[in-house]
């Protein structure tokens, strides 16, 4: 009983309370109201400039599928050989590993980078491996935590599809390391279907462990070829690696952008109710204050 | 077996680079263009050693000059 008593004496209460914070900020309310408009104005600009990537990122996104359908095809092909061999990582040595991870120089993508730098920090221990990074991204993630292992980085990746030369280069490189490593695994995120991908690890062999593989001897190659096999073999899987990582961001900033036109003409249509609500009352609060005036001067 | 490429000091990539390049340009005007664009490469690197990230150099320069300095032992 007492509740329902109370409540009118409450909204007079509230009310009171309200009243005069309106009429003592009553020129603010034209304040707010230019602020809506200004809030509203950049939201707009917001989502132009989103929707415009997404579609930019839409017409990439076909290029890159097919450059990483084609780019699967190295791969596939030059593991062929591996396959057919049985090769098989050397284990049981002092021998670290070295990882390659390729993700790209930008951002405004989701969780592509941050899912390579994750997969890192969880799988891989201090001192057990190195990193070669290739992209700034996970550069800039993998440096705070990991730096002790990193050995190379690489950047200027991810402007345009992935050429073989790129990753020609960058095998180049990896192979002039100076340390031995018991074998070489590159990270990739792996093209699932347009909204997900996942971390995963492509091997390319050591020269030792080519030539131990039990069904090697089949292929009736030279021993001294094998050094220029690995090196092709490594820029193939870099290739792949490269281009399937590419693919996988095109489509995730694709998404990304999407959401974020689509949560921005939400917010539009949030800040456009507001703002007329808020131009309405103002108008209200005008007129009211004329008529009010014109009655008390008309009773004079 | 003894190729020339390896004891000028080339890596079996920088050898298919150049080969690929030369293949390139000897192609008909139209085709030139489009296929040279899938020769381009714009990537920089840096070695990082104890955790401190080294000076970023231009790769492809790198690589060239790597190789020229291997030439002189490999052939010796």
């Amino acid at each position: 009983m007492f509740s329902r008593a109370a409540r009118p004496a409450l909204r007079a209460g509230a009310a009171a309370a309200a009243i005069p914070a309106r009429t003592a900020n009553n020129a603010a309310t034209y304040a707010t109201l230019r602020e809506i408009e200004g809030r509203l104005k950049s939201i707009r600009n917001i989502e132009k400039i989103t929707k415009t990537m997404k579609i930019v990122a839409s017409t990439k996104l076909t290029r890159a599928q097919r450059a990483m359908n084609e780019a699967q095809n190295y791969g596939a092909a030059s593991n062929e050989v591996y396959d057919a061999a049985e090769t098989k990582p050397l284990e049981g040595e002092e021998k670290k590993p070295l990882y390659i991870i390729c993700s790209s120089d930008k951002g405004l993508c989701g969780g592509v980078h941050s899912g390579l730098s994750r997969w890192v920090r969880r799988n891989i221990n201090h001192g057990e491996a190195d990193l070669v990074v290739i992209g700034e991204k996970a550069r800039s993630q993998l440096g705070r935590t990991n730096n002790q292992d990193m050995v190379l980085s690489f950047a200027g990746v991810g402007k345009d599809v992935p050429t073989f030369a790129d990753a020609q280069a960058i095998a180049d490189q990896i192979v002039q390391l100076q340390t031995q490593y018991s074998g070489i695994k590159i990270l990739y995120n792996k093209f699932i279907n347009a909204t997900s991908y996942e971390p995963t690890v492509i091997e390319a062999f050591s020269e030792e462990a080519i030539a131990a593989s039990p069904n090697f001897s089949a292929f009736e190659v030279d021993e001294e070829l094998i050094p220029n096999m690995r090196e092709y073999a490594l820029a193939n899987s870099l290739y792949w690696a490269l281009a399937e990582g590419h693919a996988c961001e095109i489509s995730a900033r694709r998404n990304a952008m999407d959401n974020a036109s689509k949560n921005a003409g939400e917010m539009i249509n949030k800040y456009q109710i507001l703002f007329n609500r808020t131009r309405q009352a103002v108008i209200t609060g005008e007129l009211v204050e004329i008529i009010t005036g014109a009655t008390a001067s008309a009773d004079m | 077996m003894v190729f020339a490429w390896k004891s000028a000091g080339l890596s079996y990539n920088r050898y298919l680079a150049i080969a690929s390049r030369v293949v390139r340009r000897s192609l008909k005007e139209d085709k030139r263009i489009a296929a040279e664009r899938r020769g381009e490469t714009d990537l920089r690197f840096a070695k990082w050693s104890n955790g401190k990230q080294g000076e970023s150099k231009n790769l492809v320069d790198a690589n060239s000059s790597g190789m020229a300095s291997n030439a002189g032992s490999a052939s010796s």
